[in-house]
């Protein structure tokens, strides 16, 4: 793989030379931003996302480019002067040094959900200093505040928090959405989703790619124009289709979001493969189609976000694991919980989760290392692990 | 424990054991139902519905105080809860999954007929959850809209402006889910919920919050502060608990006479006063004496905590003709207004100057992370207003890593290296 953060000259020369979807879908993912900022120069607003509960259907629909943020800049020594250390997860303090710094001033909105409490401060946390500090280059920040309890009200509450960034958008582009606009772009979307499903088929009973593999591709979909995405997923899923099933004992990541490979690359090393995880970066990234049939497609857009997104703040319990539940006991052979140091939140599923497991007979492990160096020792851990558990279950 | 200088605290502390005697006779044998739930939830709600509540972090910082928090959260860690997890929210759980009340602080909590949290953070939907779960109680929660209307001077529109301060559709939802929360007690009570009733108590909240407010105006007008900060603390959040309750309200204005004669009187919490310091988020309950440690060797005395401050500027609503949108207008921001920016920040300085502050000393609790947040911003703000700060990395109840002898010795040498040198500024006070 090649280093990540290309120019956008050079990242575009190397894509035009790479004619295998493999290869360039996991190029888009080792440089997240080159599309975007590719857009940007093309005069295309883009819309900087954090995370996967903003209807991307939307942000196309207005014409605007949408993408996931992963990069970042972690290394930005402002981040120390107003994030507390050890407060925030990595991920959005790379979020947070990458607007202060300037890095996202290409982007006409950075568009903040609510799919988690951290994200919300982030908001909070960027809007002050743009008001302290207006000569950096922090791009117009938006909340959009769609609530993820299962309720009437907060249900409600969403719907009209998603017509209110409909406007905003509009604001942003000019252009006003149009139902016709909102039905093309779910098709787009939908077209990606499926895409999405057929690499996750190929990674269950007789997984035809790795863990890591298949959280490029399917990341990339976060990066790119869906439509194009699509394309390059279903060339790359034909291409897998041929391969021989991998050997490994298949493993199942819980717990903490992973933007990165580097939990799947440590446990492929000791004869397992990753088959599914329990996040929005890999097998619950499409979820279902939305389903534009009920004649109001913005309805329909935001019920595929409200019901369908992961987000630790789905609750209660039995929403939160139904997805944990079933896949668990269907032929995996383990389950790795990814419990960070900075963890503080899934640890407090972790207890109930084992126990659920336990009663099944389903071998787990805890990792609470930060999976982007996986020490020795944690290596032999999971060498022990993987080799202890039993095969096709 | 700190020496209590007050009447009040003597009667302060001597209310809240006989309330909770009370409440678990009540409970156990007149199978009265109450409930437990997040500090910062409509106790309103509960009072006129006649339904005792016990504050989730009141019961953990009596955990503390009685030094069994260690013990509690390490029972926690056994069953698999990791120690990166938040403490403050969930110590008083902890005691429940405990199963042992021989040990608990005064017998231990009673099943509930209700608990119920604002979800303000990631955590305590689980937390909750599984408390409920132990007890085989019913959990209500309140989900929390995002602030985006954010005015910088916030305490000065939200007594009589709240209606435009916290945004419409925010306290349009919170009133739905208070309407939610009311048909729950209504179930439990078999009461019916009366407006009227809230609106009398609103009222009285603000005539209780109106003599903190005189309480607080007293305190930074006064030479050397009449009272010391964590006797502030035990009298007004005694009263807070309850409210608007006859008792709160009279406990309140004999707070504000006694501190008002003691200043009247020139009496000092501590006749040597020469440094006045700032104690920024919640208490250090494992380890009150802290807050007295540095009066005789530099005379630095605590007299601010948000205890007291928030009521008057976070409490009080005029203009109750829909008492649950007023309710939601003082339930729905607490967590801005207290930890983030802007509210947060900007609200401590104008306290500090206020208050004459020389020095702050804020707390970045890790063991509980939402409370951890915005502290950079309070602490920049503060070192820019010319005050001088002293990061507290510590949990409020959790005295496991908690060296007080080394704690001190860094407060110390903070007062002597950066605050005690600018003589004049301290001897402000004293003229």
């Amino acid at each position: 793989m090649r280093p990540s953060k290309m120019t956008n000259s050079e990242f575009t020369a190397e894509l035009k030379n790479t004619a295998d979807p493999v290869e360039r879908l996991a190029r888009h993912y080792e440089n997240p931003a080159a599309e975007a900022r590719s857009a940007a120069s093309g005069k295309t607003p883009v819309v900087g996302i954090t995370s996967n509960t903003v209807p991307w259907e939307l942000v196309r629909a207005a014409g605007a480019f949408p993408f996931i943020i992963n990069t970042g800049n972690a290394d930005c020594p402002d981040i120390c002067m107003y994030m507390e250390e050890g407060v925030f997860e990595q991920r959005i303090r790379a979020i947070f040094g990458a607007a202060i710094s300037g890095d996202l001033g290409y982007l006409s909105l950075l568009l903040i959900p609510r799919t988690s409490e951290q994200e919300y401060k982030l908001y909070l946390y960027l809007r002050e200093v743009a008001r302290q500090d207006p000569a950096r280059r922090i791009p117009p920040l938006y909340l959009y505040d769609m609530l993820h309890t299962r309720s009437p009200e907060s249900y409600s509450y969403g719907l009209q928090r998603t017509l209110r960034l409909k406007e905003r958008l509009q604001d942003l582009t000019g252009r006003t959405v149009e139902d016709a606009a909102l039905i093309r772009a779910v098709v787009e979307s939908n077209s990606a989703r499926a895409s999405i499903r057929r690499l996750l088929r190929l990674r269950r009973r007789g997984p035809r790619l790795t863990g890591a593999e298949a959280l490029a591709l399917i990341g990339a979909s976060f990066f790119v124009d869906r439509h194009e995405y699509a394309c390059l997923a279903d060339r790359a899923a034909a291409l897998m289709e041929d391969r021989n099933p991998l050997a490994g004992k298949r493993l199942l990541i819980t717990g903490s979001s992973l933007n990165h490979r580097g939990l799947h690359r440590a446990l492929e090393k000791h004869e397992a493969v990753v088959v599914a995880e329990d996040d929005w970066w890999g097998s619950r990234s499409a979820g279902g189609d939305i389903d534009c049939g009920t004649g109001d497609p913005l309805k329909a857009i935001f019920e595929k976000y409200y019901f369908d997104a992961p987000s630790p703040r789905v609750f209660p319990f039995e929403i939160a694991d139904a997805w944990f539940q079933e896949e668990s006991a269907d032929g995996i052979d383990g389950v790795v919980f990814y419990l960070p140091p900075e963890d503080c939140v899934a640890g407090w599923d972790y207890p109930r989760r084992r126990r659920y497991l336990d009663k099944r007979g389903i071998p787990h492990l805890l990792v609470r290392e930060n999976a982007g160096s996986v020490s020795e020792e944690c290596h032999a851990v999971i060498e022990k692990f993987v080799r202890g558990i039993g095969r096709g279950r | 424990m700190p020496e209590k200088q007050l009447d009040c605290t003597r009667a302060a502390g001597e209310h809240q054991k006989s309330w909770f005697a009370r409440l678990r006779e009540d409970v156990f044998q007149k199978q009265r139902p109450y409930a437990i739930i997040q500090a910062d939830m409509p106790f309103e709600l509960f009072h006129v519905m006649d339904v005792p509540v016990v504050s989730n972090q009141w019961w953990a910082s009596i955990i503390a105080a009685k030094r069994l928090s260690g013990h509690y959260l390490d029972m926690l860690n056994s069953m698999g809860f990791h120690n990166g997890l938040c403490r403050y929210c969930s110590l008083a759980a902890a005691s429940t999954l405990a199963e042992d009340p021989e040990r608990a602080p005064w017998g231990g909590l009673p099943k509930p007929a209700l608990l119920s949290a604002r979800l303000t953070c990631d955590c305590l939907q689980r937390v909750f959850a599984i408390w409920a779960e132990a007890f085989g109680s019913e959990c209500v929660f309140l989900d929390n809209p995002g602030a985006t209307e954010l005015p910088v001077r916030w305490w000065e529109l939200s007594r009589r402006r709240w209606r435009e301060l916290f945004e419409e559709h925010r306290l349009e939802f919170t009133v739905i889910q208070f309407r939610n929360l009311i048909k729950a007690l209504e179930r439990i009570t078999g009461r019916q919920f009366q407006i009227d009733r809230l609106r009398e108590r609103m009222e009285r909240v603000n005539r209780q919050e109106e003599y903190f407010d005189e309480a607080r105006h007293v305190i930074y007008a006064a030479p050397k502060t009449p009272v010391r900060m964590h006797e502030q603390v035990t009298n007004v959040m005694a009263a807070q608990w309850e409210r608007g309750s006859d008792w709160a309200v009279q406990h309140a204005r004999a707070f504000r006479d006694e501190i008002k004669n003691r200043a009247i009187q020139g009496v000092a919490a501590c006749p040597g006063e020469r440094v006045r310091l700032m104690w920024v988020g919640a208490g250090l309950w494992h380890d009150t004496d802290f807050y007295t440690a540095f009066e005789e060797e530099f005379g630095a005395v605590f007299v601010w905590s948000m205890y007291l401050a928030f009521g008057p500027d976070g409490y009080i609503r005029y203009g109750l003709d829909d008492p649950l949108l007023a309710l939601a207008s003082r339930t729905v921001s607490m967590n801005e207004q207290l930890h983030n920016p802007p509210w947060a920040n900007e609200w401590i300085v104008h306290q500090a100057k206020l208050n004459r502050i020389d020095a702050a000393l804020v707390l970045t609790p890790l063991g509980t992370r939402p409370a951890a947040t915005g502290n950079r911003f309070i602490e920049r703000a503060l070192e820019q207003a010319g005050i001088p700060v002293l990061p507290v990395v510590a949990d409020m109840v959790d005295a496991r890593d908690w060296d007080p002898d080394a704690m001190r010795r860094k407060v110390s040498e903070f007062l002597e290296h950066r605050v005690l040198p600018p003589i004049p500024n301290a001897r402000r006070h004293v003229s």
